[in-house]
């Protein structure tokens, strides 16, 4: 046997497994109608929720089956603008016999759905079948219609959960892709929104959007993004997570090299500066790349106040993120290493405080920095009205209580309570479980060398930060290397009238986005 | 990855400007001032900090122009060119083997000033070896990353210069600069000598220039990062004298870490801020020392043709760490020091001359 041949057969086989080894099945829709039925129930095995309704066209003797899944239509245009159309034909009596004449005259005048095709595979039938669409079977035909009657059960548009803002659009992003789609065009009516559509997953067959704005985005970022979507191979991606963790850069990295929202002016600000979206459907987050550590501080918000404001907020996150990471590590190095450095008097006071503690600080430092994840964790699980039980607990019982049996010193919880704070500041969560990652990398290291070691932990994270990339953009941009007119969009937030550039880094194709001066005044 | 263009393999002009200081500005600087001082006479130090410096600038103009007149030519290749193959090997296994030592002094000083502000019990071994692991990872890392490093922590490092002037101020006795121009030219030359050893590595052109986008551009950034380095000594060190006065400075062992300790944070927020002084300028020994292992492994890859880097880090790397263990006490690390820096700069010297003059004589030019 041939290498060639074997092959093929390989393939008949796969084929057949699909089918269900059915020997006279075919993938053409058939001129007959019950045996095209007949195929469509075999392929799906009579799922109870597939509903097909077989009927006559009105002053014809022709018969036809609309096929639906209960539940993914929307009932009321299936039973409405297709069924009804079909079996009240009282204007016009003088329907054609000829079934592809009639066909025709369904498919252009009878049929009021504004999203309709032809098509002759099955494939095709049952994938758009299982997409909602409904599918019409007509006598004598080998063709069907699909039409468009998506309408399933979904969560109204809400409030975002994980990204709340003070100021601001109130809406989030659903698990609907359409909507998802919307609520972007809503903000952003040019012509030049482009959202192109790839297919995700060998089983689940998601569809998944890449956005961008034509003639903004550098061309490139758009293909590079395509490129490494074509290469998922996987069964169903449940949550835009596995695409961000199937494109980044390096997986070994602690940070996030893709952003992910669920608010759609921050989705809108980014396509604007050149960045491209991806929007999965079944998920309300959507990703956004490329990402860096400048956009890893910055809130929507940070526009929406006024500048000086804005600049404010966003030096009281760098410091957050300063404290977030370096915090319990600089105490454990203090008592251990250089008490010298701590003014006299307070040294006293800490040494005190510390009189009845068993532990060296780092242990110190450990027990009540692991207490705080398993806190906010149990606080994430649990149900709202329960949570804040959590917070008392945790915060005042076992905190008051820990000190008082002599466990750990109140200077602990005092720099432990402030770092959970810190890093509840920060805007971005995936960002801020990066910093709480390497937190503790910092806290080995001061526990080991002081300040020695932390200063060069910290030089091993801007090691890191200056080697790792977001779709092939240098993370550390626009620090190093460094894009001067970048910084005014940095910690400091310039005025909006100075803001007239999008991010040079970004290399996008129309590197103006405003007018310089002011208006009025 | 050529569809963004972010070439890891080439440098801006700019970057050439950041690396110049960040090369220069390393562990010399912490005690420049005893040295100088010791040698001139009243606060005249900063005369020949300033001649020894507007020298160098004018040396960095000289190999810059050379060097960028080869544009895209490593510097084994256009020193053939000049000079011819055997001797251009020299060069380079010369700098290789000073570039070693840099780091390797690097790797001492810095050590023996953490046992000192830091710790009292953790041995100089093990400080240096995990300074070195840390410089190893960065230098495994693109080279690229080197130059964004530099950018990322040069900013730091002046500007803990400047507070350490700014807060030192209240201190500051004019009369302490007494006398002034009273040296004599003996010692000048004298304090020369000794101050020329902190300007070590603007030679670091020589082999980056290959590197840039824009040769052309390079001598005038060049020339403007050397400057940095001579405004902030220059800063150190009167506020250094300012601060003590001479006799003092001249026999402080750290002036400059010193001189941070004077510092008194209103509120006494904390104390010992030499200490904090010491560790944030860890950044800028360590970018002079991730700098000198990289020309290191450049100069030896480009005579080897070796396109595997890991395996010179993994050669050179332990070499680097028996230098530095090599000297038995503080003065055997000054000795190093010296002969470090004598030898950085002879060489530089003599490449710079020897490339200009047989080139002028030879009429050497790009493409040839």
């Amino acid at each position: 046997m041939s290498l060639g041949s074997l092959f093929k057969r390989n393939k008949k086989d796969t084929k057949d497994k699909k089918q269900n080894g059915d020997e006279d099945f075919s993938v053409e829709i058939v001129n007959n109608l019950d045996k095209n039925l007949d195929n469509l129930k075999k392929m799906l095995e009579e799922p109870n929720d597939l509903v097909i309704r077989e009927f006559t066209i009105r002053h014809t003797n022709h018969r036809g089956a609309l096929v639906i899944i209960d539940g993914l239509v929307d009932q009321d245009t299936v039973d409405n603008k297709i069924l009804m159309r079909l079996q009240r034909v009282n204007e016009r009596k003088d329907l054609p016999n000829d079934n592809k004449k009639l066909l025709d005259v369904i498919y252009q005048e009878l049929i009021s759905v504004s999203d309709i095709k032809k098509s002759k595979t099955l494939d095709d039938a049952t994938n758009s079948l299982l997409y909602g669409n409904t599918i019409f079977y007509l006598e004598g035909i080998d063709t069907v219609l699909i039409m468009d009657t998506k309408g399933w059960e979904s969560r109204s548009i809400e409030e975002p959960m994980s990204e709340p803002t003070i100021r601001g659009p109130r809406e989030g992003f659903v698990e609907n892709l359409r909507t998802n789609m919307v609520l972007i065009r809503r903000h952003i009516r040019d012509p030049n929104l482009r959202f192109k559509t790839h297919q995700i997953g060998r089983r689940s067959k998601k569809n998944l959007v890449v956005t961008y704005i034509e003639g903004v985005v550098h061309p490139d970022l758009v293909k590079e993004i395509n490129r490494r979507l074509k290469t998922i191979d996987m069964d169903d991606a449940p949550e835009s997570g596995f695409i961000e963790q199937w494109i980044e850069d390096s997986f070994i990295s602690p940070f996030p090299q893709i952003m992910n929202t669920e608010r759609p002016d921050r989705v809108a600000i980014s396509l604007l500066e050149g960045k491209v979206a991806i929007i999965l459907d079944g998920t309300p987050f959507v990703l956004v790349a490329p990402f860096n550590i400048g956009d890893a501080l910055q809130s929507p918000e940070d526009y929406y106040e006024r500048w000086t404001i804005g600049t404010l907020l966003r030096s009281l996150r760098y410091l957050a993120a300063f404290i977030s990471i370096f915090a319990p590590a600089l105490y454990i190095a203090l008592i251990s290493f250089h008490s010298g450095m701590i003014p006299s008097k307070l040294a006293f006071s800490i040494a005190a405080t510390r009189e009845g503690v068993p532990f060296p600080a780092f242990v110190e430092a450990l027990l009540m920095g692991v207490t705080m994840e398993l806190l906010r964790e149990a606080g994430a699980r649990l149900p709202k009205t329960i949570g804040q039980t959590i917070g008392i607990v945790g915060g005042l019982v076992i905190g008051d209580a820990a000190v008082q049996a002599g466990i750990v010193s109140p200077i602990m919880v005092i720099v432990v309570a402030l770092t959970a704070i810190a890093s509840f500041s920060l805007p971005a969560y995936s960002v801020a479980i990066s910093f709480r990652m390497i937190r503790f990398g910092f806290m080995i290291a001061a526990a080991a060398f002081g300040l020695y070691g932390i200063i060069l932990s910290y030089i091993m994270v801007n090691i890191h930060i200056v080697n790792l990339k977001s779709i092939g953009v240098p993370y550390s941009v626009p620090f190093a290397p460094s894009f001067i007119s970048d910084w005014k969009d940095l910690v400091f937030r310039a005025p909006i009238q100075a803001l007239t550039r999008r991010p040079q880094y970004l290399k996008t194709d129309d590197p103006e986005s405003g007018n310089k001066g002011r208006q009025g005044s | 990855m050529k569809w963004f263009e972010y070439g890891d393999e080439k440098i801006s002009h700019r970057e050439i400007m950041i690396a110049i200081p960040s090369m220069v500005i390393g562990v010399g600087i912490l005690s420049l001032p005893r040295s100088i001082a010791g040698a001139t006479t009243g606060s005249d130090g900063w005369i020949s900090l300033l001649v020894i410096g507007v020298f160098f600038v004018l040396l960095t103009w000289i190999i810059a122009k050379i060097a960028s007149s080869f544009p895209n030519q490593s510097f084994l290749s256009y020193t053939s060119l000049i000079l011819t193959k055997p001797v251009a090997i020299v060069f380079t296994f010369l700098y290789t083997i000073v570039s070693i030592m840099i780091a390797a002094y690097e790797v001492r000083e810095i050590s023996n000033i953490a046992k000192q502000y830091l710790f009292d019990r953790t041995p100089v071994e093990v400080i240096s070896l995990i300074f070195l692991l840390v410089v190893v990872y960065a230098v495994a890392g693109s080279r690229a990353g080197i130059f964004r490093l530099n950018m990322m922590f040069l900013p730091i490092i002046i500007l803990v210069a400047l507070a350490v002037f700014v807060f030192n101020l209240g201190w500051f006795r004019l009369g302490n600069l007494l006398p002034v121009f009273e040296t004599s030219l003996s010692d000048y030359v004298k304090s020369f000598s000794t101050g020329i050893t902190s300007y070590v590595g603007f030679g670091i052109i020589l082999f980056y220039i290959s590197l840039a986008e824009k040769p052309e551009k390079t001598p005038r950034f060049a020339v403007i990062g050397m400057g940095i380095p001579i405004v902030v000594y220059i800063l150190l060190y009167i506020t250094c004298l300012g601060v003590f006065g001479h006799s003092v400075t001249s026999n402080l062992l750290y002036p400059t870490i010193e001189l941070a300790k004077e510092i008194d944070i209103p509120g006494g927020f904390f104390e010992r801020v030499e200490s904090v002084f010491f560790v944030i300028w860890i950044m800028a020994i360590f970018n002079t020392t991730v700098m000198a292992l990289d020309i290191a492994i450049l100069a030896l890859s480009s005579i080897f043709k070796s396109k595997d880097k890991m395996r010179l880090i993994l050669i050179l790397s332990p070499l680097v760490y028996v230098v530095a263990m090599y000297p038995k006490d503080i003065e055997g690390i000054g000795v190093l020091g010296n002969i470090v820096g004598y030898s950085a700069i002879i060489l530089t010297f003599t490449v710079t001359v020897l490339l200009g003059v047989v080139g002028k004589l030879r009429r050497v030019k790009q493409g040839d």
